[in-house]
């Protein structure tokens, strides 16, 4: 078997979850102007709570659905209750950032008495392995990767033909003449908290799923990944998130099969650290469907 | 300096007169006499967060046993012990701080328990330079032969386990003897530290060997799994605490279903990794497939009961302290700071530069030593001005010149149901030529 054709495989999985991830948490920032460091921690408490459905024989597709959910509403009440105040405030973006990472530690440290500090993992069966030629893949993992891409799909068709894309994509260009312009821009950010929420929550579950075993911890992780990839896509552009994830997925995997599995990491954030001298706005900033940043 | 045993020579009535006029001076002398006032602190300096969050509960768990099992006897001298965490996050970086503050917070430190192998280096020093008593959790090897006084080992050094692991390997019930060997464990300086004698063992014996490292709580570990399946081990050695769900899920998954017989340190008798890794490969692959080596633990006795009638009691504090009641660490750690407060006892003093050579000479018994088990026997014992040697709920002790206490091992797996069930003990013949190929 080769071992690059494997890796391969896995590329294609871990890069379906990053995007899933990284889409969300660039959009967030691209429409909302916030750095979300809470981000991981809500994709771990949506597996968690995915988890709880599923140790009750409920099957982790259903559990899915939950935790996107609960992405969802828990991201839309914590920028009311938490963001928005700050933000309404004046508080500086460094003052926000600051805030979301205290919110982050106070979720896991409020989580810890809850699910415990051992690991845990979902009640499902990986499925059968299919084999392409030397890759290897579940029948789980095809199914993440279809998601994913369905999403991307869906992301894009929302961002594009319908109402409450292009009011997004007003709202990230110019809040203040969106509202003029008659747009709800509350609304609209409210939305973006929803929708983001639940790709957030997908995200988690997905992330714990492909994982085979996750802890309270694993949200840190998740989150890096997902910032990795966003940045280096340009941060705020979704399509640029998308690509992101695509590059830091398969170097990941690539990397580790071609060097060692130690420095898989080092290297992918190599290219970043790398990508972010040669071109410090990102890949795709001020051509993606949000061009507020960059 | 006033010792247990030149009282004895003095006499018991001008022994128990003195003990009653240093005990009511309330300590404080710069000689360390008498056993002072106000609650004495036990330190859980361990990971309470972080990649190893698990260890750090199970010590603290052994201090909320043994507190009682010493307060309800009268404490020492009448004060009484308290528990309290200090997280070191499970990184050098955060456990010195840690350590530190500890220290300079809490001048009624009687003994600090954890110092796992991701902090040890980093705070042993800093314990030993206040003088306080501790026993560290870590198998490095950089403490087989150490210098500071007070730094005490009731675990034995990585290596032993490692030779151990190569004797399941080579002398242990079927499907070994095996022939090659894939070690998988994180890619940190501790458990690394297994390697270098596994490998020098298995090879001089005989077998193939090749490591690979893996980096502890990453989402997913498949393109090492592909590497060690493509290596095609007959046997895989690992401790990986908390990613061995992750990496056996996958290497089942990634193998077709069919899980390497596997054997792990005595770190994996453990509640959570049984619950981990059953969760992940199956209850019937685990109990197929796994062994694992310990330390011959009787889990029973005066002592143990005491100590899983405490552990129990503890939930009350800690929901999950009675999960702890068959780990080694938390029965380790328990006899540590109960033979500290014995060795207090025993030397009427409350500084440590004191009591602390006191503890081995507690463990390891002197000649015609009067045998106790629990903190009462031992403090009856102490009264009746005997010599006393502890031997507690993790059975006996025998710490070296270097404080480190070695025993034998037996080569266990688990039952359906978590249990462990021992299988084989290695002869002293096949311990000794493990070793001696070891050559570490």
């Amino acid at each position: 078997m080769s071992i690059f054709a494997a890796a391969f495989g896995f590329g294609l999985v871990s890069m379906s979850v990053i995007a899933v991830a990284a889409v969300g948490f660039t959009m967030q920032f691209g429409i909302t102007n916030m750095i979300n460091l809470a981000y991981g921690q809500v994709m771990i408490s949506s597996a968690y709570v995915a988890y709880y459905i599923n140790r009750a024989g409920v099957t982790i597709w259903v559990g899915m659905i939950a935790g996107a959910v609960f992405g969802a509403v828990f991201s839309f009440l914590l920028n009311r209750l938490v963001y928005a105040p700050f933000q309404r405030k004046g508080t500086s973006h460094i003052g926000m950032v600051i805030v979301s990472l205290a919110v982050s530690l106070m979720l896991a440290n409020l989580l810890l008495p809850i699910v415990g500090y051992f690991s845990v993992s979902y009640q499902e069966h990986a499925g059968n392995l299919v084999r392409l030629g030397d890759i290897v893949v579940t029948n789980n993992q095809i199914a993440i990767i279809l998601l994913s891409v369905a999403l991307m799909l869906g992301i894009h068709a929302l961002l594009r033909y319908t109402r409450l894309g292009k009011a997004m994509r007003a709202t990230a260009a110019n809040p203040t003449l969106a509202r003029n312009c008659g747009i709800p821009t509350q609304r609209v950010i409210d939305m973006v908290w929803l929708i983001t929420g639940a790709l957030c929550g997908l995200a988690g579950v997905i992330a714990a799923l492909n994982s085979d075993s996750f802890v309270i911890a694993s949200g840190a992780g998740f989150l890096i990944t997902a910032l990795a990839a966003a940045v280096l896509g340009g941060a705020g552009q979704p399509y640029g998130a998308m690509i992101g994830a695509v590059i830091i997925g398969l170097i990941t995997e690539l990397s580790a099969a071609a060097w060692s599995p130690e420095y898989k990491e080092v290297v992918a954030f190599g290219v970043l650290v790398l990508v972010m001298v040669l071109r410090p706005q990102g890949l795709l900033a001020k051509r993606g469907a949000l061009a507020a940043a960059g | 300096m006033k010792t247990f045993h030149a009282r004895m020579r003095i006499g018991s009535a001008a022994c128990s007169l003195a003990f009653l006029m240093l005990a009511a001076c309330g300590g404080g002398s710069s000689s360390g006499g008498g056993l002072g006032s106000g609650d004495l602190l036990v330190g859980v300096l361990a990971p309470f967060s972080g990649a190893d969050a698990g260890l750090g509960p199970a010590y603290y768990a052994a201090c909320l046993a043994a507190a009682p099992a010493i307060n309800n006897s009268g404490g020492v001298g009448g004060r009484q012990i308290k528990c309290q965490q200090f997280d070191t996050r499970g990184e050098p970086a955060d456990a010195a701080p840690a350590a530190s503050s500890m220290i300079a917070g809490n001048s009624n430190l009687m003994a600090v328990i954890g110092c796992t192998s991701d902090e040890a280096s980093a705070v042993a020093p800093i314990v030993d330079k206040a003088h306080i008593p501790m026993f560290c959790m870590t198998g490095q090897s950089e403490f087989n032969k150490t210098n500071l006084k007070y730094f005490h080992r009731l675990v034995p050094a990585d290596i032993y386990d490692a030779y151990a692991m190569v004797g399941w390997a080579l002398y242990g019930p079927s499907p070994a003897p095996f022939h090659k060997a894939a070690l998988v464990f994180g890619n940190d300086i501790g458990s690394q530290s297994f390697v270098e004698p596994a490998t020098n063992a298995f090879t001089k014996l005989g077998g193939q060997v090749k490591n690979f490292p893996i980096t502890l709580g990453a989402s997913d570990y498949r393109t090492e799994v592909t590497q060690v399946i493509a290596y095609k081990p007959d046997v895989i050695f690992t401790e990986a605490l908390g990613s061995a769900g992750t990496f056996l899920g996958e290497y089942k998954t990634l193998n077709g279903g069919t899980v390497t017989p596997f054997i792990g340190t005595s770190a994996t008798i453990d509640p959570q990794w049984f619950k981990q890794v059953s969760d992940s490969i199956g209850v019937d692959n685990l109990v197929k497939n796994y062994g694992g080596v310990d330390l011959g633990y009787t889990f029973s006795g005066p002592a143990y009961t005491e100590f899983q009638t405490n552990l129990n009691a503890a939930a009350s504090q800690f929901a999950d302290a009675p999960k702890y009641k068959q780990r080694g660490s938390t029965l380790h750690l328990y006899d540590g700071i109960i033979m500290t407060a014995l060795a207090m006892v025993a030397t009427n003093s409350h500084d440590p530069t004191v009591y602390n050579s006191k503890i081995k000479e507690i463990a390891n018994g002197t000649s015609g030593a009067m045998v106790v088990h629990t903190y009462k026997e031992g403090l009856d014992a102490l009264k009746a001005n005997k010599s006393i040697k502890f031997e507690g709920a993790g059975g006996a002790n025998s710490f070296d010149d270097h404080n480190n206490s070695v025993a034998g091992y037996v080569l266990v797996k688990y039952d359906a149901t978590g249990g462990e069930v021992k299988v084989k003990e290695l002869t002293p013949d096949q311990t000794s030529k493990i070793s001696q190929a070891g050559g570490i």
